[in-house]
């Protein structure tokens, strides 16, 4: 038996009195699916005075294709991504998303609050930095876009002010001849968290790569993308030396550590074989 | 700060004074005494305190109670008459599907979301469908091998 804290509950109907409440309110919290935050609040590891209740919020649930982006609304669940017909444009995220949780938990939990949580373990980063994802943040006096790498504050910690909320996630349509992949890898296959993830993502032109991204999580402090194993495979065709040569720029871009899910050591080792993996299997998608 | 909501429980409206920071699975145990609604983990990691909510499995213990207002909660004493529920419950018994029961209630509202959406799932499928429910005693074969039979049972091929 886990009590929760007193708090006060707040439903509001719309985004407006959404922003208002939380600017307003006192140590006040956003909650949509509540898989990260109920548990945290249960250990008391942390106690708004406050909840505002995004369920409400019609306008905020939504996956569109807009003037060449996909959006996905910030209480678009896991499972209503795993099953859009636009979201299946970048593959690597519907993988990623299909499987993080179970059943339960994608039908409540969302891919605005996975990220918001910045564990260094969120299976749905890799996808979105390798597809260059912008989150549009929004508080009653001020809208901002930043590309989703400066949300990353640190292991469980964003760069949101209290007031502010973030309303959606947005990426480019993949164009023609692109193609992304996500792996993972985790002490089982389903309902855990990621020891290792990767995504990938290219764009070919002929039998080369003319772009390149790499994504990595639960091996560094946030999840990352790799700068330096890119540039070595962009314009190139993706020989077995090239790979060679990525792989251990990933392994000195990565920064894992030792914990109970895995050591430093295997994590550095796995992300040059998902790196390959995904490579693989974007290139093949790209075809 | 107490409140009143009102959902709809099993197909029947209800009505109840919560304070907001309660479960919906305590509301549903304690206020309504809906007792097939299993406390496990109180982390959603367990699966014992699964429900329908507008008709998708949902951990009710990460839920607060408010936020059933205006929505349909179903548990399994609401489908005691549907014939998809009967087809389970009689695979479960006969496969030996249930050892201490607990993981039961949860396990068969899982098997019933995925049947309902998908009548003949492969194997992986069932796996799938109940990836979010622990079984500590059955190993999870019997489990399996009884929503493979309800599949049959309910649409013999």
């Amino acid at each position: 038996m886990k009590p929760l804290p007193r708090f006060d509950y707040h439903a509001p109907a719309s985004l407006a009195e959404a922003l208002s409440l939380l600017a307003t309110l006192d140590e006040a919290k956003p909650i949509a699916g509540g898989t990260d935050l109920m548990p945290l609040l249960r250990e008391a590891a942390c106690s708004p005075s406050n909840l505002v209740d995004l369920n409400r919020v019609a306008e905020l649930n939504y996956i569109q294709e807009d003037a060449g982006y996909i959006c996905i609304g910030a209480t678009a669940t896991h499972a209503q991504v795993a099953a859009s017909p636009i979201a299946a444009k970048a593959p690597a995220l519907v993988d990623a998303v299909s499987w993080i949780g179970s059943p339960q938990v994608r039908n409540r939990a969302t891919v605005a609050g996975n990220l918001c949580n910045a564990s260094p373990a969120a299976d749905s980063a890799p996808p979105l930095l390798v597809h260059e994802a912008e989150v549009t943040i929004r508080s009653l006096s001020e809208t901002r876009t930043i590309p989703l790498d400066e949300l990353f504050a640190g292991p469980k910690l964003n760069s949101l002010k209290p007031d502010e909320l973030v309303t959606e996630i947005r990426f480019r349509a993949p164009p023609g001849g692109s193609g992304s992949s996500f792996k993972r890898i985790g002490r089982r296959k389903a309902f855990t968290l990621s020891v290792v993830s990767a995504a990938a993502y290219v764009e070919t032109s002929g039998n080369k790569v003319r772009e390149a991204r790499l994504a990595f999580g639960s091996v560094a402090e946030t999840p990352i993308r790799t700068p330096e194993a890119e540039e070595i495979l962009r314009g190139k065709a993706l020989t077995a030396k090239l790979l060679d040569r990525a792989a251990e720029a990933v392994k000195a871009e990565v920064a894992p550590i030792t914990d109970i899910r895995g050591t430093a050591e295997y994590r550095r080792d796995m992300c040059g074989v998902l790196m390959r993996r995904t490579l693989a299997e974007a290139a093949e998608r790209a075809r | 700060m107490n409140m009143r909501i009102s959902f709809e429980l099993n197909g029947t409206p209800v009505s109840v004074g919560v304070l907001p920071y309660t479960s919906l699975l305590d509301t549903l145990r304690d206020e309504l005494d809906v007792k097939s609604v299993k406390k496990g983990c109180e982390q959603g990691e367990c699966g014992a305190c699964t429900v329908l909510l507008d008709g998708s499995p949902v951990a009710s213990c990460l839920l607060l109670a408010p936020q059933a207002e205006g929505r349909h909660v179903t548990t399994l004493e609401g489908l005691e008459k549907n014939s998809l529920m009967i087809d389970l419950r009689e695979a479960f018994m006969e496969n030996g599907a249930v050892q201490c029961g607990f993981c039961t209630p949860g396990m068969l509202i899982s098997a019933y979301a995925l049947l309902r959406d998908n009548p003949h799932p492969t194997e992986l499928e069932v796996k799938r469908g109940i990836e979010g429910n622990i079984c500590r005693c059955t190993g999870f074969t019997k489990i399996l091998e009884a929503i493979l039979d309800a599949a049959e049972r309910m649409a013999p091929e």
